[in-house]
């Protein structure tokens, strides 16, 4: 009797230790641009001809006090509510000491250096799955101010947005942190609970990410070939992405004969791997399915995948 | 003299019979009128951090069973309706499914039992001090008590989200 206990026991705790989770998206907060703009936060760049004005986040969190205070003051909020955000101003820290250990780096055996492309370089920026932008000013009245604030969650891949707060704090003779945290402390249960809407429905429709499919010029085809498959190649794509989804939804919104833009896909969130256990799916494998399914009609592709919702897939060799 | 003390005895003993089955129906009433989940509910303002400041009408034959009833009926109009009207933000429910009582019908109803858990939440209270205007008479035979109630919301959420009963922000992951 003990051993068939014991046995339950086992088989039940094994269970729990292989069940696995989601994989969670990681939040950030960032002053809005309007904000940035309003403060004096912005760099310019000379993008081939056109000046784009992108903000500074290095520059307001070394030179706004209040800004690192505020941004502290919603992270603690949300880390009680058990969904610890990540913080601004380290995300940029670790990005310029990995920068220069990258630089530092050779090996001791060979002398080589750390290798990087353009493409890994242009990546090498603050990232989060979901923005949580904060604009707020600051109204004073004698010795009484006000805040009014607005605080968007913005998905990072379908630009959604998934969460919003907005309102007025009470004239008070408190600190800007401490009017933000009383004005924005009285709209977080909202903020929270459409937040929470956006997880319910990715837990029963899936997770909703973008797929790009774009070919390389030099590889003398395009997606209008019918050399492979029974069908032109694009319309493959679009067979093996309604296999792929969720109740097979997703929206082709543009397809030429050399690239293919795929919104409100919906992709699982687990799938049982070869060992029959259950995992967590994400956008990194399903461009690996993609390329499997290439690789069955004879064709090579790389695919390429932002954080938890961007795929991109280039066809004709990796 | 003997036939007048037994007559005195029976008497006596027919009043504490009455007194205490009085008693008796008068808690069985006090507690349908504290069950019964019969309450309005409005914001009195923003409370300190993870608190809300309410204030909560209750409905009773008698203003002290109103009174009584308030806390539990606080907990439960957090849980399971949110609160909106008053001089707040409205505050969505706690409860994502409409059909969360029903579900988890046992839990609740430890919960919310005479001196159970819902009590842990409710912090302040103006028990006693019922302010003017906030007993009504609605009818012949019923009250209207308001009062103020300070419910820890935080403390609510964690020990909800603990006993599984709701899902918190980051649970699913």
């Amino acid at each position: 009797m003990k051993k068939i206990t014991l046995a339950i026991f086992i088989a039940l705790f094994s269970f729990a230790a292989l069940a696995q989770k989601a994989k969670k998206p990681t939040i950030m907060i960032v002053p809005s641009d309007v904000w940035c703009n309003q403060n004096g936060f912005m760099q310019e760049f000379n993008n081939q001809g056109t000046i784009v004005r992108i903000p500074d986040y290095k520059k307001a969190v070394q030179s706004d006090p209040t800004l690192l205070q505020v941004i502290a003051q919603i992270n603690g909020m949300m880390g009680e509510r058990g969904f610890p955000l990540k913080n601004l101003e380290s995300a940029l820290k670790t990005l310029e000491k990995q920068a220069a250990d990258d630089n530092m780096r050779m090996s001791s055996k060979t002398g080589g250096s750390v290798s990087s492309s353009p493409t890994d370089e242009l990546k090498k920026v603050a990232k989060a799955d979901i923005w949580m932008q904060i604009t707020y000013n600051v109204n004073k009245k004698g010795p009484k101010s006000s805040i009014q604030f607005t605080l968007q969650g913005l998905d990072a891949y379908t630009d959604k947005q998934v969460a919003t707060a907005t309102g007025n704090g009470e004239p008070s003779s408190g600190s800007t942190p401490e009017l933000m945290q009383e004005a924005v402390l009285a709209h977080l249960d909202n903020f929270n609970s459409t937040l929470m809407s956006y997880f319910d429905d990715m837990f029963i429709n899936g997770r909703e990410v973008v797929v790009r499919v774009k070919v390389w010029d030099d590889w003398g085809e395009d997606l209008e070939t019918e050399d492979y498959g029974d069908d032109e190649l694009g319309i493959s794509i679009e067979d093996w992405m309604s296999d792929l989804t969720v109740n097979g939804v997703f929206n082709l919104t543009d397809a030429t004969e050399n690239m293919m833009l795929f919104e409100q896909v919906r992709i699982p969130l687990f799938y049982v791997n070869s060992k029959g256990r259950e995992r967590a799916y994400d956008v990194r494998r399903l461009g690996k399915d993609l390329r499997d399914k290439l690789k069955e009609i004879g064709l090579e592709a790389k695919a390429e995948n932002e954080g938890l919702g961007q795929l991109t897939l280039w066809i004709g060799h990796k | 003299m003997k036939t007048k003390i037994k007559s005195i005895l029976v008497a006596v003993l027919l009043i504490a019979s009455f007194s205490s089955s009085a008693q008796m129906f008068s808690k069985k009433k006090s507690k349908k009128d504290t069950h019964n989940f019969r309450y309005e509910i409005e914001c009195i303002g923003e409370g300190k951090q993870g608190t809300y400041a309410i204030k909560v009408f209750s409905y009773s034959k008698k203003p002290k069973v109103a009174i009584e009833a308030a806390k539990r009926n606080a907990v439960h109009g957090i849980i399971f309706k949110g609160i909106s009207g008053g001089r707040c933000v409205n505050k969505p429910a706690l409860a994502r499914s409409a059909n969360l009582e029903q579900e988890k019908a046992d839990f609740f109803k430890d919960f919310f039992a005479n001196g159970g858990k819902y009590s842990k939440f409710v912090v302040a209270s103006t028990d006693g001090a019922i302010e003017a205007g906030d007993v009504t008479k609605v009818s012949k035979k019923e009250f209207k008590v308001g009062v103020n109630v300070s419910v820890n919301v935080s403390l609510l959420r964690k020990d909800l989200e603990a006993a599984g009963i709701i899902k918190g922000l980051g649970s699913r992951f």
